[in-house]
């Protein structure tokens, strides 16, 4: 079998191949009516921000409660006699320091909050910025951001500690990253956000 | 291999994804009436378990109306749209073949396995089983460069953008998946 006869079946397995199916206007509601419903109106876009709220605040109060731990074990083995003391003075009172007692940080859900961040973007020419991320579900109609004389753009919204994805909606049409911060790809979407830290893990 | 080019989507009125992106449902359904078949195509090409193709682009087309703020203008929608589909159909196959896994595992239902993989039943004669049973043989990452490139009709370029993956590999990945369908249907094209 030649060459060109080799080609020749691939390109008819192509031919077949591109066959389109018919269009499927069943089908094109039943996707339009799924997309529908998966927007975000504003009730749902609460519901859906304190699902993230608890989920973050149940992350954060694992790490609060294993930092709290290890301090306590470190202070405990700072309390511990050590195996080089005398009766004596493993008898004696604890020092000042050591009598110190513990303050656990933010070991309740309910004592982690949200933490206020300024944004700030610059662009002269925009007529209206808004500000989108994974804590207000990439919904440019919720915060619009501010413009100064300068041409600054700002707004302070508070986000839950963690990692977050936000950009800019510039004049309800172009995405844009924020310059000063680093980028990460959204694993499902493909396209890149900029990262924002909250707090101290 | 020289292909002529595949036909042209229905073009959309420029506006049509601006508007969309703002929300307007009409829009988005245009644009959905103007892909659906395209997709359609390429989800039932790749994915091992074909009846799952409405869904997978259903969940396609919901991700994007989602994602719809962030797209950026700069990159070619339909890149951007097959890119998203792309991600839903590998995810799928992952999911199937854990599924096929299990039940191998469980009760070595090996007739039922192959059954998943049998021709489509849309295309109703010879060749065209033939052609969609051979492809089913093409591995997966072969095979969704090999559509994206001749039936869908991207340039390398572009799948190196939507992909990540760099153009001498992915020439060398279409290579394989023509050699591969060359092969398993050199005796069919005889007969």
């Amino acid at each position: 079998m030649s060459s060109d006869d080799n080609d020749l079946i691939v390109n008819r397995a192509i031919d077949e191949l591109r066959r389109l199916p018919p269009l499927d206007r069943d089908a094109v509601d039943r996707v339009a009516r799924a997309a529908a419903a998966a927007r975000v109106s504003p009730a749902d876009g609460e519901a859906l921000m304190e699902r993230r709220r608890m989920r973050s605040m149940r992350i954060w109060s694992a790490v609060a409660l294993a930092s709290a731990a290890a301090v306590a074990g470190f202070v405990a083995g700072e309390l511990r006699p050590s195996r080089m003391q005398t009766p004596q003075t493993a008898g004696t009172p604890v020092s000042g320091k050591s009598a110190m007692t513990l303050r656990p940080v933010a070991n309740h859900p309910s004592e982690i909050v949200a933490i206020p961040q300024p944004f700030m973007f610059e662009h002269k020419s925009a007529r209206r910025v808004a500000i989108v991320g994974d804590f207000n579900n990439w919904d440019p109609k919720a915060n619009a951001m501010v413009r100064d004389a300068s041409g600054l753009w700002s707004t302070i919204l508070p986000i839950m500690p963690g990692r977050h994805l936000f950009g800019f909606i510039v004049d309800d049409s172009v995405f844009t990253l924020d310059p000063r911060k680093p980028k990460a790809r959204d694993p499902d979407l493909g396209s890149e956000g900029s990262v924002l830290m909250v707090g101290r893990p | 291999m020289q292909r002529s080019a595949p036909p042209k989507t229905a073009v959309l009125d420029p506006t049509t994804i601006s508007r969309a992106k703002l929300g307007d449902i009409d829009a988005f359904t245009a644009i959905v009436e103007a892909y659906h078949p395209r997709c359609m195509r390429f989800a039932r090409a790749m994915l091992r378990n074909i009846d799952d193709a409405e869904d997978m682009v259903q969940e396609g087309f919901v991700r994007v109306y989602r994602a719809l703020p962030r797209y950026e203008e700069r990159q070619r929608f339909e890149s951007w749209l097959f890119q998203i589909l792309g991600n839903v159909c590998r995810t799928a196959n992952t999911v199937h073949r854990r599924e096929v896994s299990r039940r191998i595992e469980d009760d070595g239902a090996l007739e039922r396995v192959a059954s998943h993989d049998e021709p489509s039943r849309a295309f109703d004669h010879e060749w065209g089983e033939a052609v969609r049973k051979a492809l089913a043989e093409v591995p997966d990452y072969n095979r969704e460069i090999f559509l994206l490139h001749y039936i869908e009709g991207f340039g390398y370029d572009e799948i190196e953008r939507m992909t990540g993956v760099k153009q001498s590999a992915l020439k060398m990945r279409v290579k394989r998946a023509s050699d591969l369908l060359r092969s398993l249907l050199a005796k069919e094209a005889n007969t």
